[in-house]
């Protein structure tokens, strides 16, 4: 093994390392506080190794990992929203009279196996990552399960992920075992090839194996008609849990899908555009009615993020027929930027909640500006991000997709697109309305009114500083997307 | 020092932000130091800028033009957020930073006590920075972003104590007035624009009066769409009805925004575009003929009014018609001049008057004064320095500029007898109900105890703005080049000067008989049936409110009425509902059953490789 491969594989040993050391502390001392530290401090160690990374790139290490600016690229996002998720972990889970430590083990393994996706060019790592990913997520939803009062139902929750992802892991093994045994590989990049010689392109056994790939996929993604379980887990699970589930657990499975779809060529089916088409139009306009008056914001959150997977969908979709180059770029900017704005959201969401209670009705959330002006400018701020309005991060993520659209001639996907929007306008609005109104009495118990930790503080900030900047000025950010980019 | 030009309006944009964003928890001290400060260090840039300009006016060069940033660009359009200096915009600048500064002096001992202190400051400021944006954009574009924003602190401050549903719809209808005028004028920039393809002001006149023909229609719809929105600012006929309901607001608002600046924009913007005036000669004299009726019937109505506010309410509009009839004969220093010596005396009435109210605890009706010269001494000398002005006795500022006004009518070539006859007879009318005004209030019979309110932020500002009454008759202002062919010095005979000195001095004298000899029973005339009918028709503006209330609002409200279930209304209602029931159908499939949810993602599957496979 050369140095340089050692190098590449530097951030995924500085994870590993970081989840043995906090098991052995865990192990000898329970210690919140520690663990917590040591754990975020291994996450940031991790991207910071980066800087190391960048001048090796790209390169094959081993024959299950792939290490170019594009892994690098979802790595950091995944990495980052892991060290959030850590930070605002900490509040949470101080109040919970159970044992807190082994959360963190979870977390890195989920990192871990979320990064393995991202540098996944080979069906086994794909597996394997989605695996140690799911696996861990499911402990991570039931977590508080001890708790003498726990806020919401997470055994319910992990019971259903556990079932539904049981059921989905199958489905996407038959599809890998159904392509290994047509084409004898497993490597993305040689099953068009493959399939090309031995001119299978139009067997059925092909466009099913690949459906069930997607499905799969359109599973961990929640698009309709795969989306069911996602409000649901959404709620139960603990908040910062679902801040990872909908920031984390997504991205990374963006970053594998759409490597897979560009590098094994799997545009040429049109069975298999026609199914995300379809499954891209139904979220949009799915998860947008099913959004509309709901009262709980974390299950708004789960909605929401049906519909936003939606429109990224236009942009694999647009795939087919416009430039790789722009197809990447456009999917790393709206995942950067639905990303960044998820986290955010949920920072207000755990800001004011801890495992006892936690506050995520409409009905608590108004009058928050007077209450708490600062959380109440975020929230705005990720409202608004959502909607797609300008000068935020999520506009130019929407104008992104549109621009696909276009250049795809996607005419029915766009005009979904516009209704889903405008509909989704709605409902972030009524939480922006809530938020407004005139309190009725503030009293000093008043969860928002308490004192925020520092480092709650900082996501915060740095998830609205991100979104406004990635909105007023994209360019940096649009210039790393394309130098990435350059590479399919 | 002259680049510095950018700070005058923005040091109370600065001010603005800071009282707003204490949401009303900065104490009185500190929001009167930054409320009145930030306009005093915008009037100190503004002197600054002032003496380079004037130095550079030496060496010959008469503008001075600092640009910030581009605004907007589109297509060939492009509008820069830049300030042009002028003699014109200088004086202006001076008006408005100067006696705003006063004003806002003033006015810390004025809302002393005020719960909302602060905010009264915070749309003060916003005021002065957009009266500043007006007056020294360069393109009509930024004026118009400056008009616009003058009219929405006029419509705040109108409705400060917003608690009075009265205050509210006096400020409503401020704004609903004017806001005719301002659709008039924004019409008359689009045409502008088709029509010359620019909206810089100077490009503008230079453009003008190559592609126009003097008297042709272009010339005559522009001119006449910017004369309405200048009708519609500066309360002139027929727009002028919203003025005296303005006097709803606090008496510093009246004296700033109501008496001294934003009323004035009007008069500003006509000098401005002067050249386009001069290619439609009809619609030059028309305004004209617009302040001489106003001049008039405002003189009228003032005559028979009982609020004291009212009073000065209706003869800022006398006085704003006599500035009109200037820029009508194409007088338009004489024009800014009196603007200026305006904006000096009736700022100095207002804050005396609302002294006067402070000292008789909010009591505006001036028939419940009288004999106040004991009480009030203050008061009494400084508003009589401020009446003596207005009736323009030899050699008060007031004078000055309206005789020079007079002057014009008679020898300009746009003028004649009638328009000088209206301006005198207006001139007598003004000695009569000024000093009516200051019988009433200062003589007779004592019927209050009032008790003169000190300070030095009370009497300092009065004090300098009465010195100002006195002797800016004396300031020259540097005009010539911008007006450059109009500078000439008029020459009256010596009939026609002693007219115009003996007129106002006639009035006063009626004035004197009429109410403290008693030589004519006022009462007994309003009292009799004519005269009742003639009170009543003055006191109503002429019935110009009974008219409008008829013509324009009432069969407004009647069609709004009838439509009152708007059916277009019904379309977006309908996509609602729609929606709604939609999420209604959807939501169902949301059981929460985790056998139910397995058998969707059976038949998902099932689904998607039928699709694929037998499409």
């Amino acid at each position: 093994m050369s140095t340089d491969v050692l190098i590449d594989l530097l951030q995924i040993i500085m994870l590993t390392l970081t989840t043995v050391v906090v098991m052995l502390v865990a192990g000898f001392k329970r210690e919140h506080g520690l663990v917590n530290v040591l754990t975020t401090a291994g996450l940031a160690a991790s991207l910071l190794v980066f800087v190391f990374v960048d001048p090796v790139l790209p390169l094959q290490a081993t024959e299950l990992l792939y290490f170019d600016e594009y892994s690098l690229f979802f790595s950091a996002l995944i990495t980052l929203g892991a060290l959030s998720v850590s930070i605002l972990a900490y509040p949470y889970f101080e109040s919970h009279n159970s044992h807190n430590e082994e959360f963190y083990i979870l977390l890195m393994t989920a990192t871990l196996g979320a990064v393995v996706l991202a540098c996944s060019t080979h069906f086994v790592s794909f597996f394997i990552g989605m695996e140690m990913l799911g696996v861990s997520l499911y402990a991570m939803i039931a977590y508080p399960v001890h708790a003498e009062k726990s806020a919401k139902f997470p055994l319910e929750a992990a019971l259903k992920y556990l079932i539904m992802s049981g059921l989905t892991s199958g489905l996407m093994l038959f599809g890998i075992a159904l392509i290994y045994a047509l084409t004898g590989t497993m490597f993305f990049n040689e099953i068009s090839p493959a399939i090309e010689a031995q001119d299978l392109a139009s067997s059925p056994v092909i466009i099913a194996a690949w459906l069930m790939i997607i499905s799969a996929v359109a599973f961990k993604l929640s698009l309709v008609p795969f989306h069911i379980w996602t409000p649901d887990v959404y709620e139960g699970a603990p908040v910062p849990v679902t801040a990872y589930l909908a920031t984390v657990s997504k991205a990374a499975m963006l970053a594998v899908t759409l490597r897979l779809l560009l590098i094994s060529d799997a545009f040429q089916y049109e069975a298999l555009m026609l199914v995300l088409t379809v499954m891209a139009a139904a979220s949009m306009l799915l998860g947008n009615l099913l959004a509309l008056l709901q009262s709980n914001v974390k299950r708004l959150m789960a909605y929401s993020s049906i519909a936003h997977l939606g429109y990224l969908l236009i942009v694999i979709i647009a795939a087919a027929s416009i430039p790789g180059i722009l197809s990447v770029e456009s999917m790393g900017f709206y995942v950067a930027a639905y990303f960044i704005m998820s986290l955010g959201g949920f920072a207000v969401i755990s800001a004011i909640s801890n495992s006892g209670k936690e506050l995520d009705m409409i009905s608590d959330y108004q009058g928050l500006f007077w209450r708490n002006p600062w959380l109440a400018s975020v929230m705005i701020t990720v409202l608004f991000s959502l909607a797609g309005i300008p000068l935020t991060a999520g506009f130019m993520g929407k104008f992104y997709v549109f621009t696909n659209g276009l250049q795809g001639s996607l005419w029915f996907l766009l005009t979904m697109l516009i209704i889903g929007s405008a509909i989704g306008l709605y409902y972030y609005l009524r939480i922006i309305y809530a938020i407004l109104q005139q309190p009725g009495k503030i009293s000093k118990q008043d969860p928002a009114m308490q004192a925020i930790p520092f480092g709650t503080h900082a996501v915060l900030g740095s998830m609205t500083a991100i979104i406004i900047y990635l909105g007023v000025y994209p360019m940096p950010m649009i210039n790393i997307l394309q130098s990435l980019a350059a590479a399919f | 020092m002259i680049d510095l030009l950018w700070l005058v309006p923005t040091i109370p944009v600065i001010g603005f932000l800071i009282l707003t964003f204490s949401c009303g928890k900065l104490p009185e001290i500190p929001a009167g130091i930054i409320g009145a400060g930030s306009i005093g260090l915008s009037f100190l840039f503004a002197i600054l800028a002032g003496v380079d300009f004037m130095s550079m006016s030496e060496a010959g060069i008469h503008s001075y033009s600092q640009t910030l940033w581009t605004w907007i660009s589109v297509g060939s359009f492009e509008a820069g957020f830049t300030l042009y200096l002028d003699g014109v915009s200088l004086v202006m600048m001076f008006i408005i930073t100067g006696i705003g500064f006063l004003i806002h002096v003033y006015a810390t001992g004025y809302m002393h006590d005020d719960p909302s202190f602060a905010r009264f400051f915070a749309y003060m400021n916003l005021f002065v920075a957009a009266m500043l944006i007006l007056v020294l954009a360069d393109n009509l574009l930024l004026l118009f972003m400056g008009w616009e924003g003058v009219g929405l602190c006029s419509y705040l401050l109108i409705g400060f104590w917003f608690k009075d549903p009265y205050n509210g719809y006096c400020a409503r209808k401020a704004f609903v007035v004017t806001r005719v005028g301002d659709a008039s004028m924004a019409l008359g920039l689009f045409l502008l624009f088709a029509s010359l393809g620019t909206l810089n002001i100077q490009e503008l006149m230079v453009l003008a009066e190559e592609e126009w023909v003097v008297g042709s229609g272009i010339a005559i719809a522009v001119t006449l769409l910017l004369l309405g929105g200048a009708v519609g600012k500066s309360a002139q006929l027929p727009l002028q009805t919203w003025l005296p309901d303005a006097m709803a607001g606090p008496t510093p608002i009246s004296a700033l925004i109501h008496a001294a600046t934003m009323v004035t924009a009007g008069v500003y913007l006509i000098a401005r575009t002067h050249v386009l005036y001069e290619l439609a000669p009809s619609v030059q004299y028309l305004v004209g003929v617009i302040g001489m009726i106003t001049l008039i019937m405002a003189g009228f109505t003032a005559l028979v009014q009982n609020d004291i506010k009212k009073v000065l309410a209706f003869s800022t509009v006398s006085q704003i018609g006599y500035m009109f009839l200037a820029l009508g004969v194409g007088a338009y220093s004489s024009a800014i001049f009196h603007l200026m010596t305006h904006a000096f005396f009736k700022a100095l009435l207002f804050l005396t008057a609302g002294s006067i109210i402070l000292a008789m605890h909010h009591e505006q009706d001036i028939f419940k004064m009288g004999g106040l010269r004991k009480d009030l001494p203050w008061s009494h000398a400084l508003f009589l320095i401020g009446t003596i002005a207005l009736v323009a006795i030899f050699p008060t500022a007031g004078y000055w500029s309206k005789e020079e006004i007079l002057a014009s009518a008679l020898t300009n070539e746009h003028g004649g007898y009638l328009l000088w006859l209206g301006g005198v007879a207006g001139a007598f009318m003004t000695g009569l109900y000024s000093f009516r005004l200051y019988f009433l209030v200062f003589f007779g019979k004592k019927t209050h105890d009032g008790h003169e309110v000190m300070g030095l932020h009370l009497q300092g500002p009065l004090v300098a703005l009465a010195i100002l009454s006195l002797i800016g008759g004396f300031i020259h202002i540097p005009v010539e080049e911008v007006f450059h062919a109009h500078a000439e010095e008029h020459h009256v005979s010596l009939f026609y000067q002693a007219i115009m000195i003996g007129l106002p001095l006639l009035g006063v004298l009626c004035a004197y008989l009429i109410f403290i000899k008693q030589k004519l029973d006022v009462e007994k005339l309003a009292g009799s049936g004519f005269g009742a009918k003639m009170h009543r028709f003055f006191f109503t503006q002429w019935g110009m409110d009974w008219l409008y209330d008829r013509v324009f609002v009432f069969p407004y409200v009647g069609l709004a009425k009838l439509n009152k279930k708007d059916f277009i209304d019904s379309i977006y209602n309908g996509t609602a509902s729609f929606t709604r029931y939609l999420h209604s159908v959807v939501i169902e499939t949301q059981t929460g059953q985790i056998r139910w949810y397995t058998m969707t993602m059976a038949l998902g599957v099932l689904l998607v490789i039928s699709i694929g496979v037998f499409a």
